[in-house]
């Protein structure tokens, strides 16, 4: 490290205007237009939900009919999914891997700018079926086949899928190359932040299931427009084999979506209990342990299609094997808490709700996991309750308290504490209003993806719809907060949180545009 | 840092052939298991034949037209008992109900999956596309027999036959005919 440094401008800030965003290869311009792309599509897929909630409101079609019902929900799914929750976390990462291990910026930075660019264009084609004769896809995010290779504008949902992929696989291949070549010396793999470990196998995952993806959807192209029968009986194919493609795919991604989330909670819940986090190692354990699981877990999306005993045995067991590293988080963050000096900061409720509410979808998915019982439960609002608990409370709750977290370090202003706190309260009484009342009428027997319902399921689809909207308004209250923030607010100090340890907190806030252009100094007293 | 590009490019590359991969695999699979009621092919009965009418099996017959095609389709008998090893005959009949040539495509199920390997065709018209003039009405003749290999606890065999309507001109080889 003695050196000569040679020091040219070396405070040069980004340029001016639009091309700044444009051409920008700095991973924190790169991170923001991640951050505010998600919002906007967590808005728009939002809007979406408020519209099938108000179809919803009272038995009988009022507002939509059935086909547009379906492709609101089919829209919905896609668009929270591959343009909500998957690029927030890519944002996450750009801002703070980095920061986190001490590197000045992503290993790949123009292939960065291009992964974030190609979201945009990739959710405009699937969009601009809207407008067209035929309308939205509106076979569901699963796309079953042969249902869907006989739906219009199909090819617009594929290529969309196309390039959605294209850019995870890119974003992925940049942060393991950034973690694996660009950590200060002294940051060993052991010693890395849980959030930099969360996103490291997360985007192992994505390497390994977003070209199967790619993989189904251009069979289904072929078979939709090149006469081939992957998936058609008539022939010669097979529409259970599109099932077990699409969920090869689809598990892993499951925990694509929480495995970051994970990595969140973790900081966020030793920072604010004073504590270093209990049984770092066994985290990292714990993920791996639920990243290779996932690769064997696939069928239990499936009970149903008729598969021979042995295999809904194995496919069962295997799923409930997942509750023991998830178990091993859930114990390791409770220990953090315990007897810690807690103070309850914004972040901190959204950890909290976090931990609590993602296992109350954990333990609604193990009931799922029981094969026979799963017969009962399969396609119902049991199921859509399930997996809104991991991914509402869970996944997206974990987003919003990343970014409460690290908004002061990224605007260098605090946020407005009691807003923020007004919004978590909007937000978990919301999101427990809508979901939990979904169990009752799924394990009623409700089925999913119908725009219309018996009349005994009335009550808790009204109580539904209105914790619905009231989440969904509590939402334009976060934007407000956010803005607020970018514009004014108490500056924050470099350390923010009192508890808070790792590298990203030892620069200033803001954090300057060129952080860590030479590598920290890691001594065994440093907390990363 | 090349390398570890190139790598995780390459595994990303892999992967999506591996996709492809899944659909021999899933076949040779579900052949090996006998799993999914899968039927391969005529089978070469008069090498294996062993004259041992030993048990009784009942087979029902069942017939499902597929939402697009307007033909009515159902087999002349609903069940028979047949003995194992033993080649029995039945048919099915078909009538096209409008005034176009039909090519249709009919798609054979076992169940239990398990018994799909013991039911061997030895005439079926699932061996090869069929052709329908219009309204006309076709009779179509099957013989099989069951082996004796069959599991000691099958003692009903449902076979099902599913019509498609084919829209594809060219057609279609027979994936597993041997």
């Amino acid at each position: 490290m003695s050196a000569v440094v040679e020091h040219h401008d070396h405070d040069h800030g980004p340029k001016k205007g639009l091309t700044r965003w444009l051409f920008t290869t700095n991973h924190k311009d790169i991170g923001t237009l991640y951050l505010w792309f998600s919002f906007l599509m967590f808005l728009t897929g939002g809007a979406m939900a408020m519209g099938i909630r108000a179809e919803l409101f009272e038995p009988g079609l009022q507002l939509l009919d059935p086909i547009k019902y379906n492709q609101l929900v089919t829209m919905h799914g896609l668009i929270m999914i591959f343009g909500g929750v998957m690029p927030a976390f890519v944002g996450l990462a750009n801002w703070l891997i980095p920061m986190q291990i001490g590197a000045p910026d992503m290993a790949l930075p123009r292939m960065n700018n291009l992964s974030f660019w190609l979201l945009p264009s990739a959710f405009t084609i699937l969009l601009s079926t809207a407008f067209m004769e035929g309308g939205m896809p509106g076979f569901g995010w699963t796309f079953y086949a042969p249902l869907s290779t006989n739906y219009p504008n199909i090819a617009y949902f594929v290529f969309a899928i196309h390039i959605m992929g294209i850019s995870s696989i890119m974003g992925s291949i940049n942060v393991i190359v950034t973690i694996m070549n660009m950590r200060a010396p002294g940051i060993t793999l052991m010693k890395m932040p849980l959030f930099v470990w969360s996103w490291l196998i997360t985007a192992y995952l994505l390497i390994a299931v977003m070209p199967v993806l790619a993989g189904a959807v251009t069979m289904l192209l072929m078979d939709a427009y090149f006469g081939t029968s992957f998936f058609d009986a008539a022939g010669g194919g097979d529409p259970v084999l599109f099932q077990h493609i699409f969920w090869f795919f689809g598990h892993p991604e499951v925990y694509i979506m929480i495995l970051p989330a994970f990595g969140i909670t973790s900081h966020i819940i030793s920072t604010f209990s004073r504590k270093p986090l209990f049984g770092h190692a066994s985290m990292v354990y714990a993920m791996v342990s639920i990243a290779v699981l996932s690769f064997v877990v696939w069928a239990h999306h499936m009970f149903t299609v008729g598969m021979p005993l042995v295999a809904e045995l194995f496919f069962m067991w295997a799923t409930m094997l997942i509750a023991i590293p998830t178990g091993v988080k859930v114990f390791n963050w409770v220990a953090t808490i315990f007897k810690g000096s807690i103070t309850y900061e914004t972040p901190m409720l959204f950890a909290i709700a976090f931990v609590v509410l993602f296992t109350i979808g954990g333990f609604s998915g193990l009931m799922l996991a029981i094969t026979p019982a799963d017969f009962q439960y399969h396609d119902t609002y049991f199921v859509v309750a399930h997996f809104h608990y991991v991914l509402v409370p869970g996944a997206v709750f974990s987003i919003m308290a990343a970014v409460y977290y690290w908004l002061p370090k990224w605007t260098g202003n605090m946020y407005d504490e009691t807003m923020g706190k007004l919004h978590f309260w909007l937000s978990f009484i919301g999101v427990n209003v809508t979901f939990f009342p979904q169990h009752f009428v799924g394990l009623a027997g409700m089925p999913r993806r119908y725009a219309d319902y018996a009349l005994q399921f009335a009550e808790w689809n009204a109580i539904s719809s209105i914790g619905a909207f009231l989440f969904g308004a509590s939402q334009l209250l976060f934007l407000y907060i956010v803005v607020k923030s970018v514009f004014a607010g108490k500056k924050a100090t470099a350390q923010v949180w009192d508890g808070a340890r790792g590298l990203e907190w030892t620069v200033a806030s803001p954090a300057p545009y060129h952080t860590f252009e030479i590598p920290p100094k890691i001594t065994k007293s440093t907390k990363v | 840092m090349k390398r570890a590009f190139l790598g995780l490019l390459g595994a990303a590359i892999f992967m999506f052939f591996f996709s492809f991969m899944l659909v021999p695999l899933y076949n040779v699979f579900c052949e090996v298991t006998g799993l999914n009621g899968k039927i391969y092919g005529p089978s070469d009965f008069f090498k294996s034949q062993k004259e041992q009418f030993n048990r009784d099996v009942n087979v029902r017959f069942l017939s499902q037209v597929n939402e697009s095609a307007p033909v009515t389709f159902y087999p002349s008998s609903e069940s028979m008992t047949v003995a194992t090893d033993k080649v029995s005959r039945t048919s099915y009949v078909a009538k096209n109900n409008t005034n176009k040539n039909l090519i249709l495509t009919i798609i054979p199920s076992v169940s239990p999956g398990l018994a799909a390997e013991q039911v061997k065709k030895i005439q079926c018209f699932c061996f090869e596309e069929q052709a329908l003039g219009p309204y006309e009405e076709q009779e179509w003749p099957i013989r099989f027999y069951v082996d004796s290999e069959l599991s000691k606890n099958v003692n009903n065999i449902y076979l099902s036959y599913t019509l498609f309507e084919n829209n594809r001109t060219e057609t279609i080889a027979m994936q597993h005919g041997n």
